[in-house]
């Protein structure tokens, strides 16, 4: 009994790994591994989207299709962004408290707007959006504010966490030399946080392209309607031709913002 | 004839249960270059933070200019009698030379102006006349944090030119600088600040300094004034004592 104890505490680590694996073995066989499992074309239907992506349709009529739901999806991005960055500039500082002057001020307005930023950012873009074409039909503000909403949020709350990380003694030493509050964030907090803001706002225009891409599946338009309607037709080598549309899309925003980050390092 | 700028009258402050300033009374005299000694945690740089009015002291009566410190609550009419300067994590690093220079002006001005020159820089000259004086004038559009640390303190010496207060308060503003540099920047301030007879109170850890450059030196140890003596009265029987362990200075 006593050599059971000394056996458990020593191999505790090892003792939860194998039990780790037991379950995991157990899940396995929990499946019905049949052949329900897997749809009856999906064999011949993996096989036609692989040969697909070597051949994608480069005809005239789709890539210019394609150009222009790329250009719809980008000014839906750009457009959603444009609410978000100012939501988020706002409602951030707010958020963030640096310009309150007193105790209860600090507790009250900032946790106020911390409030109203989690609430945008705890419901999905693709949620608004929605929400925004039951309320205002398919047009494409209901897809910009969709994004714009739940994007606002996430910027807001990291550019008021930024605004308090800064460390105070540049802060204090504006104060003394007469800055007013308003005056320490322009010349204190914003320039601190500016490197840092632009580079996550970068980060997030490319997720941005990405949503925007999935929001037209809801109907708005843009690549994701695209490939929506081509896979329906069972048109794999449009999906292939529209998808590498997005890709060079995404990395296209990647590469400017890496050049953005070079020019504006510390 | 020298006029009084800075009365202390029993000033004390603790924290928590810790005393840290206990019963502090001197007067300073406008136009004076004080240096402020004494061992780790003797309380120079809460001394500094309550003449700069960044604290409060628990007790005592602190006059600037004949007129309590409280009736300096309102940050721009403070920064025109007293200027702080402490080590170069004092800019922002992230902003051009010109503009943390000229931040010693936002005291004087409004939201729209201080927002207009953040992007179009008014009063140049201003700034260019100060970083003339400390010899930066080539650095001027240099972003920041470009800068070694002997120059970023240069920068944070020409914002309080353009500030221009009557006092200027420094807690240890060498201490990050080779020798060489440090009296560089000792030389400078106490060059610049006398044209202008603008009193000057620095708390530094070398003795040396504060003998070579301050005519008067104020001595703190647990709190209290250990001394408060004339450069050429202080002795190295007393720096020895002022810098003796605990232990040390009981048995001695
Ligand atoms: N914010 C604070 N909270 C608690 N105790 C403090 C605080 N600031 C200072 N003290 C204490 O007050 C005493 C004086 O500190 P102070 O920083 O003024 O010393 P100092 O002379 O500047 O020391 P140093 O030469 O190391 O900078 C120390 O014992 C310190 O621990
Ligand atoms: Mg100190």
């Amino acid at each position: 009994m006593g050599k059971f104890l000394y056996f458990l505490t020593y191999y505790k680590k090892s003792l939860l790994t194998l039990l780790l694996i037991l379950i995991f073995v157990w899940s396995l066989f929990s499946v019905q591994w049949n052949a329900d499992l897997l749809h009856p074309g999906g064999g011949v239907t993996t096989k036609q989207i692989f040969q697909a992506l070597l051949a994608p349709d480069l005809s005239p009529e789709i890539l210019i299709l394609a150009l222009e739901s790329t250009w719809i999806t980008l000014v839906y991005a750009v457009a959603g962004m444009s609410i978000a960055i100012i939501l988020a500039f706002f409602f951030g500082i707010l958020a963030s408290g640096v310009l309150s002057t007193s105790r209860f001020n600090l507790f009250a307005v900032s946790g106020f707007f911390r409030g109203i930023l989690g609430f945008t950012r705890a419901i999905h873009e693709l949620v608004w959006a929605w929400l925004f074409v039951a309320a205002i039909g398919l047009s494409p503000f209901a897809a910009v504010f969709a994004l714009g909403i739940p994007y606002g949020g996430i910027l807001g709350k990291i550019f008021a966490d930024m605004l308090n990380d800064i460390p105070e003694e540049p802060i204090k030493a504006l104060e003394t030399a007469g800055a007013s509050k308003l005056q320490t964030l322009l010349y204190g907090y914003l320039p601190l946080v500016r490197a840092n803001i632009i580079s996550y706002v970068m980060y997030r225009f490319e997720c941005s392209v990405r949503s925007s891409a999935i929001m037209s599946f809801v109907g708005l338009g843009g690549l994701g309607y695209q490939i929506q309607l081509s896979l329906s037709d069972l048109q794999y080598d449009e999906v292939w031709t529209f998808l590498f549309f997005l890709i060079a899309l995404v990395v296209l925003i990647d590469a400017w913002s890496n050049l953005l980050r070079k020019r504006m390092v510390l | 004839m020298s006029e009084s700028i800075i009365k202390m009258n029993n000033i004390a402050k603790h924290f928590e249960r810790k005393i840290a300033l206990s019963s502090l009374s001197f007067i300073i005299n406008k136009g004076e270059h004080i240096a402020l000694i004494g061992p780790s945690g003797a309380g120079k740089s809460t001394l500094l933070n309550i003449l700069a009015g960044i604290t409060n002291a628990d007790s005592g009566e602190y006059l600037l200019d004949g007129k309590s410190i409280v009736n300096y609550q309102k940050r721009n009419i403070r920064s025109r009698k007293i200027g702080v300067i402490r080590q170069q994590f004092d800019l922002i690093a992230s902003l051009p030379v010109i503009q943390n220079v000229l931040a010693g002006k936002l005291g004087e001005w409004g939201f729209f102006k201080s927002l207009i020159s953040l992007l179009f820089p008014i009063e140049k000259e201003t700034a260019a006349r100060a970083l003339n004086q400390v010899g930066l004038l080539d650095k001027m559009y240099e972003q920041t944090s470009r800068l070694s640390g002997g120059e970023q303190q240069r920068v944070a010496l020409a914002r309080l030119l353009v500030q221009n207060p009557e006092v200027i308060l420094a807690d240890e503003p060498v201490a990050s600088l080779d020798p060489a540099r440090a009296e560089d920047i000792l030389s400078l301030m106490t060059e610049l600040v006398k044209d202008k007879k603008q009193t000057l109170i620095v708390s530094l850890h070398s003795v040396e300094y504060a003998k070579k450059y301050f005519s008067r030196i104020i001595a703190l140890r647990d709190g209290e004034i250990f001394f408060d003596l004339p450069s050429e009265h202080v002795t190295d029987s007393l720096l020895a004592n002022l810098y003796a362990l605990k232990g040390e200075a009981k048995d001695g």
